[in-house]
This record gives C-alpha cells, sequence and structure tokens, in this order.
C-alpha cells in the first residue's frame, strides 16, 4: 500500500471527523474513502476512529498517531517541493564583470518579475569567456560585447553608448568641457583584459590611433586605481565618483557596442522553453540597459569624418 | 557656467585680446572685448569677397573673366601673385581664391579695384554691419606704414608702431569681432549671398594654408576649421568658422596686439587657437 497517500486519508478525515465532507475535501467518493481507513487501520493494527457514536471520533490511538501522520505528510511534501526546485528551471547567463551593480540588479529583478518560476544564475565572464561557454553550454545566453564573432552564435538587438573618459580630478585636462583623444596624448589608458575582450581592446587602440592617442602603456583591468592616481585614464559611460572626473569625448569617436548572445542550437532547448527565456531574457536585457545603462538603439555607425587642411599635404 | 578666462591666457601668451564666438545655428555667444572696434589688416578680403559675391549673382560682373596682372599691377607681399615676377593672366574666380587661401594682397587690390568700396560698403549697411568698413587697399595700407614710419619694411620700433596709421581703427579698415563672427554666420547659413556663392566662400575659406591659429587649437582630423587671417606689426588676428564632428558649427573671431614688437611670437599665434577652443568648449556645455 501506498502509505503516505494512506496517511494524508487519515490527516484529513480527522480534520472534519466526517467521512462525506473528507471525501468532497479530497476529491473522491465516500466508499474507497472509508475502504481506504479501513487498510490503514488493519495495516498499522489499530483502530483510528471511532464510528460507533453518531459522530466520527478518533480513537485515543488515532489522536497519537495523528500528530506523526501530519508530519510524515508535510515532510513528504516538502520532499517533493524540494526535488521539483532541485529540477527547476534555471537560466545561465553570462554578464561582463564590469557591467554596473545597478544595471546587473535590473536585469536580475526584470527577469525574476518576468519569469518568477526560473532562476537566473548570472556568472561574471568576458566576451571570449563568453563565447567559449555558450559553445560549450556552460551559459545559456550572454551579454556580450562587440565586435565579436563565434561559430553558431546568434545575437540579440545591439545597443550602443558613447563612451567618454575618466580622468584624475587635478588632470589638467578637466578644465574643458569635451575631450578630443588627440588630446589624451602622452596618457596611459586602462583597459579591460585583453585575453577577455580582444574585439573591444582592437578597436578601441585603433581609434585611438586613428584620432592622434597612441596610449604610451596600456594597463590591463577594471579597478580605477590607476586613473584615481593620475597614472592612467580609462574609458566609460557618464560616471560620478569620487576624485575622478568624467568628459566626454568630442566627436564620439568610442562606442560600446553590446548585444545578448546564445547559440543557434540553443534554441528552441528540449523542454521547449529554452528559446522562449533566451528571448526574454533578451527582452529584458535591452529594457535594463536602456533604463539601466542609457544605452539606445544602434543607429548605425556615422560616417568618418577628416577635415581637409591644405597643409595636410603641403 | 561662466565664461572662460580669456584674460588670463591673452596675457599669458603676451598679448591683449579681443574675441566673439557665436554658435551659427543656435545663436549662443561668448565674447571678451567683442564690440571694440579695431583695425582688420587681410581680414578685410571678406567682405570684399563677399560683396564680389553679390555682384556676380547680380550679373554685374563675371567669375570667369579673364585678367592680365603686370609687374605693375602688383601689391607688395610674399604670398600668390605678389610674389611672383611675369605676368599672369588669371580669373576673377581664381583671384578669389589666392585671396582668400594664401592672403595675396595682389589679388586682393585687383578684385578690389574692380568691386569698389562704396559696393562693399552698401553690402556691410545692408547686413546692419555698422562698424565694420573698407576703406583702403593692401597696396594702400602696406604704402601707409613707410609713409607713417618714413622707412622700409620691417616696423619693429615701438615709436615706429605708434605711429602706424594702418593699427587705427579711425583711418584703417576695421570691425569688431562680433561683426567678423557676423559675416561668418550669414556666409555659413547662406545669407550672405547666393546658396551657391555662399558654398563657393566656404571653400576658399576652407583653403586657407595657415595652421598656425585658429586651427591650431582644433589639432583634430574630425574637426574643419575655415579662416581668414590678418597681420601687421603686433596685430595678430583671425575669424572664421569651426566645424564639429557632430555637426556644430560656431563662428570665431580673435584680435591681437602683442606686447612686444617682434615680428616672430608663435605663441601669440597659437592663443588664437586656445582662445577659440575654450570659447567653444563654453558654447558646446
Amino acid at each position: 500500500m501506498d502509505l503516505v497517500r494512506h496517511l494524508r486519508y487519515f490527516t484529513v478525515v480527522a480534520e472534519e471527523l466526517h467521512f462525506g465532507n473528507a471525501a468532497i475535501r479530497l476529491g473522491m467518493a465516500q466508499p474507497p474513502l472509508s475502504q481506504r481507513i479501513k487498510r490503514l487501520e488493519e495495516e498499522l493494527g489499530v483502530r483510528l476512529f471511532d464510528r460507533s457514536a453518531r459522530q466520527v471520533r478518533l480513537t485515543e490511538a488515532g489522536r497519537l498517531l495523528l500528530a506523526e501522520a501530519r508530519e510524515i505528510v508535510a515532510r513528504v511534501d516538502r520532499l517533493h517541493e524540494l526535488a521539483h526546485q532541485g529540477q527547476g528551471t534555471v537560466l545561465k547567463v553570462g554578464v561582463p564583470p564590469d557591467l554596473a551593480a545597478a544595471v546587473l540588479a535590473a536585469l536580475v529583478g526584470g527577469f525574476r518579475a518576468a519569469h518568477p518560476d526560473v532562476r537566473l544564475m548570472p556568472t561574471e565572464i568576458w566576451t571570449a569567456d563568453q563565447v567559449a561557454a555558450l559553445a560549450e553550454g556552460t551559459i545559456d545566453v550572454g551579454l556580450v560585447r562587440h565586435p565579436v564573432a563565434g561559430p553558431g552564435l546568434r545575437l540579440g538587438r545591439v545597443l550602443v553608448q558613447n563612451q567618454g573618459v575618466l580622468l584624475a580630478d587635478d588632470d589638467p585636462l578637466t578644465g574643458v568641457g569635451e575631450v578630443h583623444l588627440a588630446d589624451l596624448a602622452g596618457r596611459e589608458l586602462l583597459l579591460p583584459p585583453m585575453e577577455g575582450e580582444p574585439g573591444w581592446h582592437a578597436e578601441v587602440l585603433s581609434e585611438c590611433r586613428r584620432h592622434g592617442y597612441v596610449p604610451a602603456r596600456v594597463h590591463e583591468g577594471t579597478g580605477l586605481g590607476m586613473v584615481l592616481a593620475g597614472a592612467a585614464v580609462a574609458f566609460g559611460p557618464r560616471a560620478d565618483l569620487p576624485g575622478l572626473s568624467w568628459r566626454p569625448l568630442l566627436g564620439s569617436p568610442i562606442t560600446s557596442r553590446v548585444s545578448t548572445a546564445w547559440r543557434a542550437a540553443a534554441a528552441p532547448a528540449e523542454d521547449g522553453t529554452g528559446g522562449e527565456l533566451v528571448a526574454a531574457f533578451a527582452a529584458v536585457a535591452v529594457r535594463a540597459l536602456k533604463e539601466n545603462a542609457g544605452m539606445t538603439d544602434d543607429g548605425g555607425v556615422p560616417a568618418r569624418r577628416v577635415s581637409r587642411r591644405p597643409g595636410m599635404l603641403a | 557656467m561662466s565664461a572662460p578666462d580669456f584674460e588670463r591666457i591673452f596675457r599669458q601668451a603676451g598679448v591683449t585680446g579681443w574675441l566673439h564666438a557665436t554658435d551659427i545655428d543656435a545663436g549662443r555667444e561668448v565674447g571678451h572685448g567683442a564690440d571694440e572696434p579695431l583695425p582688420t589688416a587681410s581680414m578685410f578680403k571678406v567682405p570684399l569677397l563677399v560683396a564680389l559675391c553679390r555682384q556676380a549673382d547680380a550679373g554685374l560682373l563675371d567669375l570667369s573673366c579673364r585678367v592680365t596682372v603686370t609687374d605693375a599691377d602688383r601689391a607688395p607681399g610674399s604670398t600668390g601673385l605678389s610674389a611672383m615676377r611675369d605676368d599672369v593672366t588669371i580669373s576673377l574666380r581664381d583671384l578669389a581664391y589666392s585671396m582668400i587661401s594664401v592672403s595675396d594682397n595682389t589679388s586682393a587690390d585687383q578684385l578690389l579695384s574692380r568691386v569698389g568700396y562704396a559696393a562693399i560698403g552698401a553690402v556691410l549697411e545692408s547686413f546692419g554691419l555698422a562698424v565694420t568698413r573698407v576703406v583702403q587697399s593692401a597696396g594702400e595700407m602696406l604704402a601707409s606704414m613707410s609713409a607713417d614710419t618714413g622707412h622700409e619694411w620691417p616696423v619693429v620700433e615701438p615709436d615706429d608702431i605708434a605711429r602706424l596709421g594702418a593699427l587705427d581703427p579711425a583711418r584703417a579698415n576695421r570691425s569688431t569681432p562680433r561683426e567678423m563672427t557676423t559675416l561668418f554666420g550669414l556666409i555659413w547659413r547662406d545669407e550672405a549671398a547666393s546658396a551657391e556663392s555662399c558654398a563657393w566662400m566656404r571653400t576658399l575659406f576652407n583653403a586657407q594654408v595657415w595652421p598656425h591659429r585658429l586651427a591650431s587649437g582644433f589639432p583634430y582630423d574630425d574637426v574643419s576649421v575655415s579662416g581668414k587671417t590678418g597681420t601687421l606689426p603686433t596685430l595678430r588676428c583671425e575669424s572664421g568658422v569651426v566645424e564639429y564632428p557632430d555637426g556644430g558649427r560656431y563662428a570665431v573671431s580673435v584680435f591681437t596686439r602683442s606686447f612686444s614688437t617682434a615680428l616672430n611670437q608663435p605663441r601669440a599665434d597659437a592663443v588664437i587657437g586656445t582662445a577659440a577652443r575654450m570659447a567653444v568648449d563654453h558654447l558646446r556645455r
């Protein structure tokens, strides 16, 4: 016999002290319920209910066993709940380690609101590692910096953000409203690690070179200590940080481009929901990046302008 | 946002400075002695070019018309036709190119003799520019220096310089920083002459060769600088337009008088660019 199920019938009848009402609560007919209680009594070798009077009453043995039965039923319920949670849907997400805390919070919060039953598991890894993790299936979806490429990689809507420059408060350049890349000459540059962000690294350095800034040295990392110390400058979105000044870059030469990424084979997943979840995450990401990181839709790369000065070819 | 400390950077460069800058499209402006009447030196070629265009637009002049400039026609000068030795046959259009791109005095005077002072004055008045006037040719301006000092070039003695009528806005070609930026604004907004003529004038100012003044303040490939310089002993100026990659257009005019009479003063040239950059940066904040 299914002891747990019989114990559950027992607890319900004990609460109702009425076989008819208990049967209704359990969604079954009364005779089979009576039969099963009888079988449980046989199994345990005691009488649980006194049916002699007009009313159904718990026997002394029944009263003693009820608490234990309730405990067993509750524990089994909990066991099932845990088992269900354990195999509950989890979306593994890769995000760049330098993603602002507020943006990550908006991502997690936004996704939880849309899919309360799915757990979001973010891992902080750089773009190159996300591409590898997507291929290996270690993550389901990523938030990557462009330019990025990988076999079988699908990319979501690209959002853009013009980057400014972070300078130490005492840098003379903080005296101007806008800084041109050429003005940064002589300063060292802090960038995210080249191994993790090879595309971004190459793009930023080539834009710098093109605009007259060849950093004497490129430091790799995300901590702004070097910038605070006046030993390097860094590019990033508008930020209000103690000891640092942010200035827009004249001509907006450096533009961060970000999108979600997933592997083509992953959508739709075997349970038929993976693709939907990735799509849902992509939608939440677009909203969070727009609302919390000030990113905008990609308006295309503006034509590069080079002013013609007669002295250039003289 | 308070205006930049122009006084300080002019002083650091050893000059007294006057400046006006305006956003050509939005009208925001910043100035430092912007309404001071000042001698224009070679910047008189700007209103001359505008008057030339108005006459061409009206059919009074044919810019493709060729003229022959002989040695007897030459005005003093170190560039363009002024520096050549033989007769030159050239169109009025190309005289204008030489006048603006390398500040050729001979080309300017050839055009001036055809356009006339009265026509230039009428154009300036129609624009509501009350101070700006062209009253002498390049040749007359340079001849006045010899007459005032009693000797030929160079003029570097402070006493000589004090006597120069070419530096006296009451007697010489003159304007103000604000009126110069107004003139450039009209050219850049296609309001100074026909749209076609304005477009051509813009290409001429953009072809000016000098990198040491206005352009030096914007040493960036993606920023375009067009303008016209003016130079006389202790006077260095340039007016023009700075165009930013995002489409922002700013007319800027900077006049300086150096404390020293030395002819070579790179810092005095460069401060024109530095002050202009500060002004444009201020307008963009």
